[in-house]
């Protein structure tokens, strides 16, 4: 049996990926991508992120719905690494068991996991989680949709 | 349990809708049964009946009740 075929994207593969764009992008690397299974990612944060000042003066870490970025992002890596998926925009469709266990503060760098647990007609399922050391930091379940796939099996009547 | 009660799980499970709404039901009938219900309308019934389904035949399960004529291309007989 042949070894699964393993993965790495540096910041501009990343780009050829996915449509995710600065300021939005908050992934630096993405690599041990098993297309169609996993992927793990990488953010270092620095106070030079455009969020921190405000978020919050005097006490500055990551906003909740950039953590929950940073792990999708990971996410859809999963099958955008794939052709003909590859540069393709995707929506959410739900989060569901969304969990934040600790602060991310300049300085530390988060490790995300991602599986795919399903991935058919332009829907994705499955869940990340993210780390700081061995420490996890947030974890969430995501149905995502490719909707340039999905129209192709759109009922054509009503 | 018979394959018209798997169908109709199908439905109701993907919809959250009583079995009462079931016949006449068509696509965007109602909010649930829309492109990503549909999908996992598709799905389940595919787990249900152990067939897979062809993209012209996902296309064209446009209600309830064309989706009984196209499942019987599959051999899969609602009638028991």
């Amino acid at each position: 049996m042949n070894n699964p075929e393993i993965l790495s994207f540096d910041i501009k593969g990343i780009q050829e990926c996915q449509q995710n764009r600065y300021p939005q992008l908050f992934v630096d690397s993405i690599v041990d991508v098993v297309p169609g299974k996993s992927a793990r990612g990488f953010k270092n944060f620095t106070y030079n992120e455009w969020f921190f000042p405000s978020h919050f003066e005097g006490d500055p870490n990551v906003p909740g719905h950039i953590q929950i970025e940073c792990l999708v992002q990971t996410f859809i890596m999963t099958f955008l690494c794939m052709e003909p998926y590859k540069g393709m925009k995707t929506n959410f469709v739900s989060i569901n068991n969304a969990y934040f266990k600790r602060k991310v503060i300049p300085g530390e760098r988060l490790e995300i996991r991602a599986t795919l647990d399903s991935f058919k007609r332009g829907i994705a399922k499955g869940s990340a989680a993210s780390f700081v050391g061995d420490e996890i930091a947030c974890s969430a379940d995501f149905l995502i949709t490719l909707p340039d796939v999905l129209e192709n099996f759109k009922p054509r009547k009503k | 349990m018979t394959n018209i009660e798997k169908y109709n799980k199908a439905f109701i499970e993907s919809f959250n809708v009583g079995e009462d709404k079931l016949k006449g039901l068509k696509y965007q009938d109602i909010i649930a049964w829309d492109s990503i219900g549909h999908m996992q309308l598709m799905t389940q019934l595919e787990d249900e009946f152990e067939v897979e389904l062809d993209i012209d035949d996902i296309t064209d399960f446009s209600s309830y009740e064309e989706g009984k004529n196209i499942l019987i291309k599959y051999e899969v007989n609602l009638n028991f």
